[in-house]
């Protein structure tokens, strides 16, 4: 009876403490990624929440929404629609500036000629800082401009309205921009089926960009195809997607996202033509969750790439960041909707803050950054390493990332193929084979099969002299009896 | 046994008219190629075999294996008794599992081998297992000629005419059971309806 109160005892001191969750403070285990069988595996996250970004840091600015985030060198800009504001933090996440009214270098703020009235941003929706240029580009949504301030002292310097030599029917409603090296713009505009707009530095159209192939149903080309002209007239016009959001890396690559469920591809890294030639090598083509294991399709929102190829793409359906390596390997995926830290109900923009990532999201009117975990600096670090072409660094690091997850399959190809490199053939072929990865498995094997035959080369000879001697023996013993 | 492989004509001739069917035989033919049904899924080499081996289950690899060669047996014999064929079902199913020899020998070797050919080679491999399938299918073709007493022309009919009832075959037995499974359905929803009252 004793015993009995005793354990009783216990177990309520027990309850009284919370349990230790020490290594797992800020990560929860909802976090999976999938095989190359298409499961959904558990998996640490890459990314745990580390601080959030949002209307307690920024004094008397309200905050309506976070709409696009874009990081500068030695700040952060954050576009927020619905107060018609771009705020300003430096890399401290302090609260630096707040632009609405535009205002001349004296100060002064500006006046618009034609109506008399104050300058003054209209929901932007977009945000880009220019580092060569120094020039920050304000997509003026509601305005239908393109505002372009000054770097440092966010002053006017010029506004883009709508080229006058532009063609199509596209509504010139700037939402998201980036601007290369040598001031060309380019410009979604949501629901436009031309294309990524691009625009000379001058302010005049260059031309639609980017090519977003539609998914092609099968009876519909039959009946196209034996429809008469004037039937083809009254069917429902096939357009192309429209494009939701752009990125720029830093070879000057521009990335595009689409959301639209009539799309052939989700991601876009398009070459100078406007060719999708984004590497999908991986177990599944860039889509993010499985339809037939989440029952539901992603919808990226926005795509964020690293300057070692690794992108990730915020999915607004489950609220995911998907991960992906520069040959469309999925590498990891986190977050979800909900209410927890760091969690989103409505996410907007993702981008990357060194090897951090911040995400914002509409409806909280916050942004979170999230930093890498123990895995997640492993499996940076061993992309970033491969991407380079440090073979062993990189071979190093996939270890290390096996050790906090074994579920982690592209790293036990990245293993095999350093062995590979190395010449330690059946080693290769034991990870390769973890990792599913045929290809480098029968280079490996090939290999390991020369190598096999040199070895035994004796016994084979042997082999083929007893064949061909009983071969001849019977010939001949043949023959002799026959005549 | 060995003679319907090279000289099918005569063997096939022999096996029918001088009384040289041996049922145990066939039979150990067609367990064995469900065996290899298996084998194939499970002992394929690596660079080849794409099935999700944790998945597996012998069993249904096996039925499925034998499926098609016994559906095809009954549509082939269910066509021929209508088109004046003189082969028994017993007949039949002798001449499809001597037929199968060849397919077996190379779907065998082909597992085999499997497990010492790279990526590039795998096309060799293909081909070399194919033979035994085109084997198989001559084999198939020319006892199914021999004892139905056909000329080639129709026994080419009778095989599209067989393919085509074989798929119905498969839609009524399939129709079959959703119907006996609703009928089990409706008879243990009264039962249940009953039990709940009294």
């Amino acid at each position: 009876m004793n015993y009995m109160r005793a354990a009783v005892i216990a177990c309520a001191i027990c309850l009284l403490f919370p349990t230790a969750g020490a290594y797992a403070a800020n990560t929860f285990e909802s976090d999976y990624t999938y095989d190359a069988w298409g499961r959904a595996k558990r998996s640490p996250p890459a990314f745990e929440w580390a601080d959030t970004l949002d209307g307690s840091r920024m004094e008397k600015i309200k905050v309506g929404s976070f709409d696009d985030v874009y990081v500068a060198d030695d700040r952060i800009f954050v576009a927020d629609a619905t107060e018609s504001r771009i705020n300003v933090f430096d890399t401290d996440l302090t609260f630096l500036a707040s632009i609405k009214l535009i205002r001349d270098e004296a100060g002064k703020i500006m006046v618009s000629e034609a109506t008399g009235k104050q300058l003054m941003l209209a929901n932007p929706e977009g945000v880009f800082y220019s580092e060569a240029l120094g020039e920050l580009y304000i997509a003026d949504t509601g305005a239908e401009r393109i505002v372009v301030l000054d770097g440092e002292s966010y002053s006017y310097k010029r506004t883009i309205e709508k080229p006058a030599d532009m063609v199509g029917v596209t509504p010139f409603k700037p939402s998201k921009l980036v601007v290369d090296k040598n001031g060309k713009i380019s410009v979604v505009v949501q629901g436009s089926y031309e294309g990524i707009i691009d625009i000379h530095p001058d302010g005049t159209f260059s031309r639609y960009f980017g090519l977003n192939k539609p998914r092609v149903n099968l009876i519909d080309f039959f009946w196209k195809s034996i429809a008469s002209n004037q039937q083809k007239e009254k069917m429902k016009k096939l357009f192309a997607p429209s494009f939701n959001n752009i990125s720029i890396d830093s070879e000057g690559l521009i990335y595009a996202t689409t959301f639209d469920p009539s799309a052939q591809d989700k991601v876009f890294r398009f070459n100078s033509k406007g060719e999708n030639v984004l590497i999908q090598d991986g177990y599944f083509r860039v889509i993010g969750d499985l339809p037939r294991v989440t029952a539901t399709e992603s919808q990226f929102v926005d795509i964020a790439v690293s300057d070692y190829g690794v992108y990730a793409l915020l999915d607004k359906t489950m609220g995911r960041v998907f991960l992906y390596n520069f040959e469309g390997d999925i590498m990891n995926v986190f977050n979800s909707i909900g209410n927890l830290k760091g969690n989103v109900k409505e996410p907007t923009a993702i981008t990357w803050f060194g090897d951090k990532l911040i995400l914002t999201d509409k409806q909280f009117g916050s942004a979170y950054v999230f930093q890498p975990t123990e895995f997640g600096q492993a499996a940076l670090e061993a992309e970033k390493q491969y991407f380079h072409g440090n073979w062993e660094a990189a071979g190093a690091a996939f270890e290390e990332t096996l050790e906090r997850n074994a579920n982690y399959d592209i790293a036990y190809t990245g293993v095999g193929r350093n062995y590979l490199m190395q010449d330690v053939f059946d080693k290769a072929m034991y990870y390769l084979k973890l990792g599913n990865s045929r290809g480098y498995y029968s280079q490996a094997f090939a290999e390991y099969r020369n190598l096999f035959i040199q070895h035994h080369f004796m016994w084979f000879v042997l082999l083929f002299v007893a064949l061909a001697g009983a071969l001849f023996y019977s010939e001949f013993r043949y023959n002799k009896k026959n005549g | 046994m060995f003679r319907v492989l090279l000289h099918p004509f005569d063997g096939f001739y022999d096996v029918k008219f001088l009384g040289k069917r041996n049922f145990a035989l066939a039979t150990v033919i067609m367990l064995l190629c469900g065996v290899t049904g298996i084998m194939s899924y499970q002992y394929t080499g690596f660079i080849l075999n794409y099935n999700p081996l944790f998945a597996m289950n012998s069993i249904t690899i096996f039925i499925t294996t034998l499926f098609p060669f016994l559906l095809f047996m009954i549509s082939n014999w269910s066509i021929t008794t209508l088109f004046d064929g003189n082969g028994t079902i017993g007949d039949i199913y002798i001449v499809i599992s001597y037929a199968l020899i060849p397919k077996l020998i190379f779907d065998v070797l082909g597992i085999m081998l499997s497990n010492v050919v790279t990526q590039e080679e795998s096309a060799l491999l293909t081909a070399f297992t194919a033979i035994g399938t085109v084997w198989f299918a001559f084999l198939l073709f020319c006892g199914l000629t021999v004892t139905h007493e056909y000329s080639a022309m129709i026994n080419i009919v009778t095989l599209a005419a067989s393919f085509v009832s074989a798929i119905l075959i498969v839609f009524l037995s399939m129709l079959y059971f959703t119907l006996i499974g609703k009928v089990i359905g409706f008879v243990y929803a009264v039962f249940l309806e009953l039990t709940k009252r009294w």
